[in-house]
């Protein structure tokens, strides 16, 4: 099932390879069927998805295993390599199957407009799409690594190619930035490699799920908890549980890591920033909680200060830079900025709460940020500008695109009703309980952290009142009064269900809670086993 | 009557109370352009009237109905839904449709001809179902959610006419400030939460509830819950000095300042104290006191000057949820509820009669193609001839406002003032200051709706002088004048108890709660309201001689009279003092984030260039001539890096291809 939810993607893309380019017009066709079948397969796995089983450190409870030998070498004096194809999920990976492939449909259908090397453009969103697939669904730490080196190559083609006028410094920059984190992930990885060992086979082996019981380390190995060996003076395990951080932070991302985002998001031509909001940055997200925190759990307290420190920080600071922002797309990039902290404010309280906050703030991002990002470009693919200051009083002349814009708005600065309502509250309350529960981080975080709410109100309204109220007035004249036209059926195709969706969240958050609740208190349990 | 009604068939009408506006919401929001008359709203208000009027009839002091259902599960902890209705909540729930039928009623009128109706009717519905929600919600963060909503139908609202600047920076500015006291709200969710795990308002303030048993022991964190629910109880409730977005809000049409800025959503505030005032220890009994009192003077001298029919109207709003909020620190829950219902009706038919006459002044407006603000009492006068109606009944709420006799505002205010002296006795102290205040500011009160009632309907009509042309001015449409005859009647003190002199009489009051930890003073009951009464006669006099007669002496200007128009130079003081800096904090980051943060970057990637440059130039110089081949590699490397383009971008990934390199082979070698 998660092989197939994983390749079907690619075998899309070998597919638009092999068609001839006169046949263009099918590509996105192919595209899209492909992301609609992985859409069906993965609300199939959705709904047979049982909740109850926890995952996380133990491998019983994991759904839809698959399981098979990959690499076996013998390595002579140094053991035998062990590296399996070992695909499953948990609470912690499964809801993102479901997000990756809606956002993934609603990526091809917001590039249907696109002229230039159609093949190659959806050849690679479509190995893109495979590689996230398999970074949620892998278990095994080399088949991870492989699809997470996996994804750089087709985005920074999809940047560098089809971006905009600085596509190739920002092309550049991004894929910089997360090979600089990567390398360090490899260093790690496999230094853990050398301190596991299959208890069955005793051979070393890359196999997450055996790095998360102590038991499985060798007693003098590098990362082993009952040693603590040290590197420089430090402790083996903090220093790795740090590197596997930051990997992931830049992912996330946050500051001051977080440069690479504004100038990809700019640059990068709408359906790309569909993909990096809606999905890619939950890829850090997902890293922290499936590797970090899982693996080592023993690191979560003496972390947990300055993860929650740094979240505060990137909510403030990404929420203040964007009220300096007067390109509408810098702005939502900065959103994303800000939002995502609330996941790294949520995750480091280490409470069930603040754990479920930012797991349900990444997914209400992933469908908000997707609905903005889709709304920029409808508005860029109209007049090719997208800058604050050369709209103002929209709501005249396009008042169906405004409605739009102005529900978007709301559901992201968190009303009632939608889902970032839920995931916002729960992160914040999660992180103020953590002091009484564990005293991970201090109240005042969250009390700070709550500061990114009232500015994320301040810029979306003031964004709001700028552009799309009081009297029309544009910077392209009568020109632009014609080109700006009412949303087109596609577009309301593509938009509505993401809000529609985000609302039924908001109204049923159960439907992500019930499937996400024992994974959540597993890994809850595993580090305060540590504490 | 129970056997026939159960306690299931009168929750199922409180929720189709409740519900009834959301389904015209969808109608309107559904239904498409067409869908444009304000039938389905009014009809959908006036079951929730009808339903809400049986309930409070049939359980009135008699039991709670309370049922809740699991919503979901997070963690451990389950998050529940329902409903609770006692006697607080009946009391709003009878109140807000009762204001909410007139104003609806009025609307049809008011708004004829907009261009916007159909979301004007959705707005209205949805704010009706917010505002029904909060009402009936069982547990905190149901109740949160509906504060919000409540907001958020405000901002809609207040912004109804998006064309006009001044309407969408009042929209901006009031939903930014109630967000601010929304950040309260949820901190003392959080506070509660980490307590004691549950939000369910039974369970946390019943008689034996969580707060009751447990609440004492460690008081600090019930100090800043507290605190946390004060703050955002004096956003939405325009306390000072968070009061500001009040004023600016009325620049929505004025029958939505009449239901949503006087009448109801304001007073969300005072009832959300009210329903977590278990909560409150000393310290935040003080603080709600002092903040409310001030209020209440403060809001009372800027009304003064205000020259806007509305602005007068709206600060006055301010004064008297100054005086509930006093109410609320004194312990007096119930006095605060029977104010906020008098108020509600009383303030709603003075907004109501303000909307009638600018809806006539317009009208003149227009016909006569006038360049005025139709808003403007300096050019009104004398409409007391032309329109009686109006005048009447704004005489009617002017007087309950000014707390006169056979008013229901009598009652009310006098409970509050005489509960505030028994308290300040009881305090004893500098805490006279806070009854004080209020009797001062309720002279003012006296003095300013005497000063707004005259410059309308008394003396000549001064537009007509200004612009030497007779102007005739018509009574409001028959549409508009009886809601108001409704409202108006309402005012009057048989609404509320027999005897129109005695507040201890009344029948609402004796349903609520309220403390008996003061000591009747006898003699206050008395003394007080003669004393208030005469003072506001006097002065009440005096405005009708100033303006009615206008033997004004004054020159109208001078420092405090600045003072009090320009409201204190709080508007001033916000725009230099947060406005501003925080827009150059945030530019000024901006900046940071690219020069520096994404200087430092560059900085590491120029030098990983430069390693790249020191690797090429080793290769050339030092290997040079061994190898004949490296050479030519690394000279072609360097010819690629002097030739790069102008972005420097392939020589920095070549370094870090380098250093890459670099890495993998050290991580294979240890």
């Amino acid at each position: 099932m998660l092989t197939l939810l994983v390749f079907i993607p690619l075998i899309a893309a070998a597919l638009v390879l092999f068609i001839p380019q006169s046949l263009s017009n099918a590509y996105k066709y192919i595209a899209l069927v492909a992301s609609l079948v992985q859409l069906v397969l993965a609300i199939y796995v959705y709904v047979s998805f049982d909740g109850a089983l926890a995952g996380v450190a133990d491998p019983a409870s994991y759904q839809f295993v698959e399981k098979l030998p990959w690499i076996r070498m013998d390595l002579g004096s140094l053991g035998k390599l062990e590296a399996d194809y070992f695909l499953g999920i948990d609470g912690f990976s499964m809801p993102f199957l479901l997000l990756t492939s809606l956002v993934m449909a609603v990526a091809v259908l917001s590039s249907w407009r696109l002229e230039k090397q159609l093949k190659g453009f959806f050849a690679l969103l479509l190995l893109l799409n495979t590689s996230v697939m398999g970074v949620f669904t892998a278990l095994d730490f080399l088949l991870f690594y492989v699809f997470y080196e996996l994804m750089l190559l087709p985005l920074y083609f999809l940047i560098g190619i089809w971006g905009g006028v600085r596509r190739e410094y920002a092309a550049i920059k991004f894929f910089l930035y997360t090979l600089f984190g990567s390398v360090f992930m490899l260093l790690v990885m496999v230094g853990l490699y050398f301190s596991v060992t299959d208890p069955d086979t005793g051979a070393h082996t890359f196999n997450m799920l055996h790095m998360m019981n102590p038991d499985n380390y060798g007693r003098d190995s590098l990362f082993s908890m009952a040693s603590s060996s040290d590197l420089w003076g430090v402790s083996a395990r903090l220093i790795a549980f740090v590197v596997l951080f930051i990997a992931f932070a830049i992912k996330l991302p946050i500051v001051p890591l977080h440069t690479w985002l504004p100038d990809a998001h700019v640059e990068a031509p709408t359906p790309i920033s569909i993909v990096l909001a809606g999905i890619l940055l939950k890829v850090g997200g997902y890293g922290f909680f499936r590797v970090c925190y899982s693996i080592f759990p023993d690191m979560v307290s003496q972390c947990a200060w300055y993860l929650g420190f740094i979240g505060v920080v990137s909510i403030i600071y990404g929420a203040l830079n964007a009220l300096a922002q007067e390109d509408l797309k810098k702005l939502v990039a900065y959103s994303s900025v800000s939002h995502m902290g609330f996941v790294l404010l949520g995750a480091a309280s280490a409470s069930p709460e603040g754990i479920s906050g930012a797991m349900f703030q990444m997914i209400s991002h992933g469908l908000l940020s997707v609905a903005l990002f889709f709304l920029v470009g409808m508005l860029y693919d109209r007049v090719h500008d997208r800058m604050i200051y050369s709209f103002r009083g929209l709501a005249s002349i396009m008042p169906q695109f405004t409605v739009m814009v102005a529900i978007t708005f709301f559901a992201s600065l968190g009303l009632p009703g939608f889902s970032a309502f839920i995931a916002e509250a729960f992160s914040i309350i999660g992180a103020f309980n953590s002091e009484n529960l564990n005293g991970f981080i201090p109240h005042w975080m969250a009390v700070a952290g709550t500061l990114g709410i009232l500015l994320g109100a301040a810029y979306l309204l003031w964004t709001l009142q700028r552009m799309f109220f009081g009297r029309t007035r544009l910077r392209g004249g009568l020109a632009w009064e014609q080109a700006l036209t009412e949303p087109s059926k596609r577009e309301l195709l593509a938009f509505w269900p993401l809000l529609l969706l985000s609302l039924w969240l908001g109204i049923c958050p159960s439907l992500v809670f019930d499937k996400l609740n024992a994974s959540v208190l597993s890994l809850v349990n595993l580090i305060n086993n540590y504490n | 009557m129970e056997q026939f009604i159960t306690h299931k068939v009168m929750l199922v009408l409180a929720l189709i109370a409740v519900i009834a506006p959301f389904l015209a919401f969808l109608t309107y929001a559904l239904g498409g352009k067409r869908q444009k008359s304000g039938v389905v709203s009014t009809v959908a208000i006036a079951i929730s009237l009808l339903l809400s009027l049986f309930l409070a009839i049939s359980a009135w002091n008699r039991e709670l109905l309370h049922v809740r259902y699991d919503w979901f599960t997070i963690g451990t902890n389950t998050v529940t839904v329902g409903i609770l209705v006692n006697n607080l909540s009946l009391v709003m729930l009878v109140l807000v449709p009762l204001v909410a039928l007139p104003v609806h009623i009025y609307s049809f009128s008011y708004m004829k001809g907009d261009t916007g109706l159909r979301r004007y009717w959705m707005y209205l519905s949805l704010f009706c179902f917010a505002m029904l929600g909060l009402v009936v919600a069982d547990s905190l963060f149901l109740l949160y959610m509906c504060w919000e909503l409540v907001g958020f139908a405000s901002y809609l609202l207040i912004g109804f006419w998006y064309e006009r600047d001044a309407a969408i920076k009042a929209n901006k500015k009031a939903f930014l400030i109630n967000r601010l006291g929304d950040l309260g709200f949820l901190i003392g969710l959080a506070i509660l939460f980490s307590e004691f795990g549950t939000w369910d308002l039974a369970q946390l303030f019943g008689h034996d509830g969580l707060i009751a048993k447990e609440g004492g022991a460690d008081a600090s964190y019930l100090t800043w819950a507290g605190l946390a629910f004060f703050l955002a109880a004096m956003a939405k409730s325009a306390q000072f000095p968070l009061h500001i977005w009040l004023p600016d809000a009325m620049e929505g049409p004025t029958a939505v300042s009449s239901l949503i800025h006087a009448a109801t959503m304001v007073a969300a505030g005072v009832f959300l104290l009210a329903r977590v005032s278990p909560l409150f220890n000393d310290t935040v009994l003080m603080t709600i006191a002092t903040v409310g009192s001030i209020t209440a003077f403060v809001a009372a001298s800027i009304a003064l000057t205000q020259r806007d029919i509305k602005r007068v109207l709206a600060f006055s709003t301010i004064s008297q949820l100054g005086f509930m909020m006093v109410a609320i620190g004194i312990g007096q829950i119930g006095t605060a509820i029977f104010h906020l219902v008098t108020h509600a009706f009383f303030k709603c038919l003075l907004f109501l009669c303000a909307g009638a006459v600018i809806h006539e002044i317009q009208h003149q407006k227009e016909k006569h193609k006038l360049q005025i603000d139709p808003q403007d009492i300096g050019l009104m006068g004398g409409l007391r001839k032309t329109m009686p109606s109006t005048f009447v009944l704004s005489l009617i709420g002017a007087a309950a406002l000014a707390g006169l006799p056979l008013t229901a505002g009598y009652l009310s205010k006098d409970a509050l003032l005489i509960f505030a002296f028994e308290w300040a006795n009881y305090q004893a102290g500098f805490w006279v200051f806070i009854p004080l205040l209020l009797m001062i500011a309720s002279g003012m009160t006296a003095f300013y709706i005497a000063r707004w009632l005259f410059k309308i309907f008394y003396g000549q009509n001064r537009l007509s002088l200004s612009i030497g042309k007779a102007i005739h001015y018509h009574e409001a449409p028959v549409l508009m004048r009886w809601p108001m005859v409704l409202l108006a009647g309402c005012c009057l003190f048989f609404v509320f108890s027999y005897n129109p002199l005695v507040f201890e009489d009344t029948w609402l009051l004796n349903g609520l709660e309220r403390t008996d930890l003061l000591q009747r003073v006898n003699i206050y009951h008395t003394v007080i309201p003669a004393a208030i009464n005469s003072v506001s006669i006097v002065l009440i006099f005096l405005a009708w001689r100033w303006y009615a007669k206008g033997k004004y002496p004054l020159k109208g200007s001078g420092m405090l009279y600045d003072w009090s128009y320009h409201q204190y130079g709080l508007n001033r003081l916000y725009e230099k003092g947060v406005v501003k800096p925080l827009l150059f904090v945030s530019g000024a980051l901006y900046r940071f984030d690219v020069k520096i943060i994404d200087g430092l970057v560059l900085l590491v990637a120029n030098l990983v260039e430069l390693s790249g440059r020191l690797a090429a130039w080793v290769d050339r110089y030092v290997l040079d001539g061994a190898v004949n081949g490296v050479g030519n590699l690394a000279q072609g490397i360097g010819m690629l890096l002097r030739n790069g383009r102008k972005g420097k971008v392939q020589r920095y990934l070549l370094g870090m291809l380098i250093v890459f390199l670099l890495m993998i082979i050290y991580a294979n070698f240890i």
